[in-house]
């Protein structure tokens, strides 16, 4: 009774938005693997291991690149919700 | 009714392999487009070099390390935001 039944349409709508997050997720995993790539291995390969030097900028690369991420999502969500209660004032 | 489900399966089944296998061909093609053009520089011979093989074998291995690291620190960070997020629902919870 208190359970609220999930409609057929509402499942699939559901299972639509994951497999989006998860196709988001992994273009967002490329994107970062190729800025991170470009920005901290030169094209210089006289040999196959990481240098110290090169696994620090990238473990630094990483956490930048999601905490921009992360900003970015924020402020694009701060301004569309300001946007949609311009546009509620606008046509109220 | 049996049939079906497990026919429903199998075509899952072959889609994930098939999205696993086209993602290894990317990768390789990728690969080789990066690798070449950062290696091969001189063509007055048509024969690949030692330096130019070495160096792409080199490129093809850091890439794969480098990989593996990115991808621990990812898993890391997405633990750590699941365990946030988490936390926060649970304190959403109580209130």
């Amino acid at each position: 009774m208190a359970m609220p039944q999930i409609s057929q349409a509402d499942q699939a709508k559901l299972q639509l938005m994951q497999e989006m997050e998860i196709e988001m997720m992994s273009d967002l995993y490329n994107r970062m693997t190729n800025a991170c790539h470009k920005k901290c291995i030169p094209p210089r390969y006289g040999e196959a291991e990481l240098g110290k030097g090169e696994m620090v900028c990238i473990d630094r690369c990483v956490a930048k690149y999601l905490d921009i991420h992360e900003k970015i999502g924020k402020k694009l969500t701060a301004m569309s919700i300001q946007d949609e209660e311009l546009m509620k004032k606008m046509s109220g | 009714m049996v049939d079906a489900g497990q026919n429903a399966s199998i075509d899952n089944l072959d889609k994930d392999q098939m999205k696993t296998f086209s993602d290894f061909l990317m990768s390789y093609n990728k690969l080789s487009e990066m690798c070449f053009t950062d290696c091969v520089r001189d063509f007055t011979s048509r024969v690949v070099k030692d330096n130019e093989e070495r160096c792409a074998l080199n490129c093809m291995e850091k890439y794969l390390k480098m990989n593996q690291r990115i991808s621990q620190r990812f898993q890391e960070f997405q633990m750590i935001a699941n365990e946030n997020a988490i936390a926060m629902a649970q304190k959403s919870g109580k209130l």
